[in-house]
């Protein structure tokens, strides 16, 4: 990744033409070869902008992108206030909802906070269809797969039903219950949910992140 | 400005000072920048953020006296250049760095808006700097890095009948280093230096033979052969650490040091995150495991001598290899009290001036 923030001017010459006059942006190169222009402002979205694939020319005070179609964008540089290069190596990629995935953690630590006596057989049960988020035993020895969602809808539930069909396939892991947990779950759901025979559990999320200030601390 | 001098030097300096700039835009930009002055042969390298300033000496072929704060990229450049021999030109709004056959020209920053940094007027003391390294290495490793409570960031250098007491915690963990004979505060006098400068002063002594420092009310100097640390001093209370001395313990292992390291760096490759290492402790073995309901199950045995009752004890495995680490000698003991929710003491065996003390964790 290639950041330069300069006082520059900025043409695009394409489908239609567009100029950015004189001021202060942060130019972003990235190693695939995108060109993103932004201000000092708004969340995501640059003012220009180039996706890869395109070539980058750059002269002693002009930047020339231009990609296959032809289409150009002309930086030119008044004034270089920082340029520099990171690398970033491989991105893991957005991970959509932390607190799900810590909740479906701290449950995996506590699986007794869903249910009293279940113990975890494993996190991620692999299906042909997905993981199963949590797969379980209570203390009878039936197997419980457990979907674990932040806001618990309809759609939650349907999963659940999905995979418990899956699994009914695998005759050695016996009988199979399940139990929709969430943070809220809404109506819907909780309907939908009893009758397709499943429980459904609304957990706290503060007191499950609440179990580790019962961590024991030298004062 | 214009000065020739060695690659590597250079980049060591520009890299040191470099670790101190600041990473913030505020309200003084400048200071993501490094300070170079020259005069005659001697060039100043400076980083700082205000809280750390450090500073470099170096000797250099001095070719034309003056100044530029160059963005901290330039040690990359430098560090980066194929021949060893960099000249580096200021002229106008340009800085210009040259190697061989390379040549970059980069923007630097407005060098009179650097602010003066770094500067302790307190008396100086010198000492070995080994002996004062190996302490901090002992401690700094107890000390907190979560900013939220400042006073656990920093090291307690306290004057102690006889010497200086270091003493660092997270509040998980409390490490307490005694050097005797070792005077550089005034009676009662003690002062909280924050970690993250001490670990910059464990970086650059490393080799040296002697270490100044000068503590005063507000700031703290370190200084060790051409590099000097400045920093802040913590302003907060530290915590009374003195109720948590050491008592006389019913239970003691003692073990290897190498094998235990050996055995708790297997077990930790699943005892990670909220999973804990478990000591079973009886017998002439020592027992270590880890359950983890998601990845599986890990134990080991390891030759020890234990006196006292049988009892399952279980810490952060971070923090009890650190603990171990951090202890002198071939041996180390683990003394702890019946009950398994109470703080363990790790020590060299034979040693006293040191002592870990760790928190165990619930199971």
């Amino acid at each position: 990744m290639r950041l330069v923030i300069a006082r520059c001017t900025v043409s695009y010459v394409g489908r239609l033409e567009a100029r950015l006059p004189e001021a202060v942006r942060l130019i972003m190169v990235k190693a695939d070869g995108c060109v993103a222009i932004h201000s000092d402002g708004g969340a995501y979205k640059p003012l220009n902008w180039m996706n890869a694939p395109n070539t980058l020319r750059e002269l002693e005070t002009t930047w020339e992108v231009e990609n296959p179609k032809g289409e150009k964008l002309i930086i030119e540089l008044h004034e270089v206030f920082t340029d520099s290069a990171h690398e970033f190596g491989v991105d893991p990629g957005l991970q959509k909802d932390g607190v799900e995935a810590h909740l479906q953690e701290l449950l995996a630590i506590a699986p007794d906070m869903i249910e009293e006596g279940l113990t975890l057989i494993r996190r991620e049960y692999p299906t042909d269809i997905g993981p199963v988020d949590l797969m379980c035993k209570d203390p009878s020895g039936v197997t419980v797969a457990i979907e674990v969602k932040r806001r618990g809808d309809i759609d939650g539930v349907e999963q659940l039903a999905r995979y418990i069909e899956r699994l009914g396939m695998d005759s050695s892991l016996g009988t199979i219950r399940g139990i929709f947990v969430a943070q809220t779950i809404k109506p819907q759901a909780r309907v939908l949910a009893e009758s397709r025979g499943f429980r459904w559990v609304e957990v706290d999320y503060d007191v499950l992140r609440g179990r580790k200030s019962e961590e024991l601390t030298l004062f | 400005m214009k000065f020739r001098c060695e690659r590597d030097v250079l980049a060591e300096a520009l890299g040191a000072a470099g670790r101190a700039a600041t990473g913030r835009t505020g309200s003084l930009p400048v200071l993501q920048g490094i300070r170079l002055e020259l005069k005659g042969d001697r060039l100043t390298v400076t980083g700082s953020d205000l809280e750390l300033t450090v500073q470099y000496e170096l000797t250099v072929d001095g070719q034309q006296d003056g100044g530029m704060v160059v963005p901290k990229l330039t040690s990359d450049i430098v560090k980066s250049l194929g021949d060893p021999k960099v000249e580096l030109l200021a002229e106008g709004e340009e800085v210009t760095v040259a190697a061989g056959r390379s040549r970059f020209t980069i923007r630097p920053w407005a060098y009179d808006d650097y602010p003066r940094v770094g500067s302790t007027t307190a008396s100086s003391v010198t000492l070995p700097a080994a002996d004062f390294i190996d302490a901090l290495r002992q401690v700094v490793r107890a000390a907190s890095t979560d900013e939220q409570k400042p006073q656990l960031t920093g090291v307690l250098l306290a004057a102690e009948a006889g010497g200086l007491r270091l003493v660092a915690t997270d509040s998980y963990r409390l490490a307490v280093r005694d050097l005797a004979g070792t005077t550089v505060l005034g009676t009662d006098q003690q002062v909280l230096v924050p970690a993250r400068a001490l670990q910059e002063v464990i970086r650059l002594a490393s080799g040296s033979g002697e270490l100044t420092l000068r503590l005063g009310e507000r700031d703290a100097t370190f200084e060790v052969a051409s590099a000097r640390v400045t920093t802040r001093l913590i302003d907060q209370p530290f915590p009374n650490y003195r109720q948590l001395m050491p008592q006389p313990a019913p239970n003691v292992l003692t073990i290897d040091k190498d094998a235990f390291t050996d055995a708790l760096r297997r077990v930790r490759l699943l005892a990670r995150d909220t999973i804990p290492v478990r000591l079973h402790l009886g017998g002439p073995t020592l027992r270590l495991e880890a359950i983890s309901n998601d990845r599986g199950t890990v134990s080991e045995e390891v030759d020890a001598q234990f006196d006292g009752t049988e009892l399952t004890i279980a810490f952060n495995a971070e923090y009890l290899a650190s603990g171990i680490d951090a202890c002198a000698g071939e041996q180390v003991t683990l003394s702890t009290q019946r009950e398994s929710n109470r703080p363990a003491v790790l020590r060299g065996l034979g040693t006293d001036d040191y002592f870990y003390l760790l928190m165990p964790q619930k199971v």
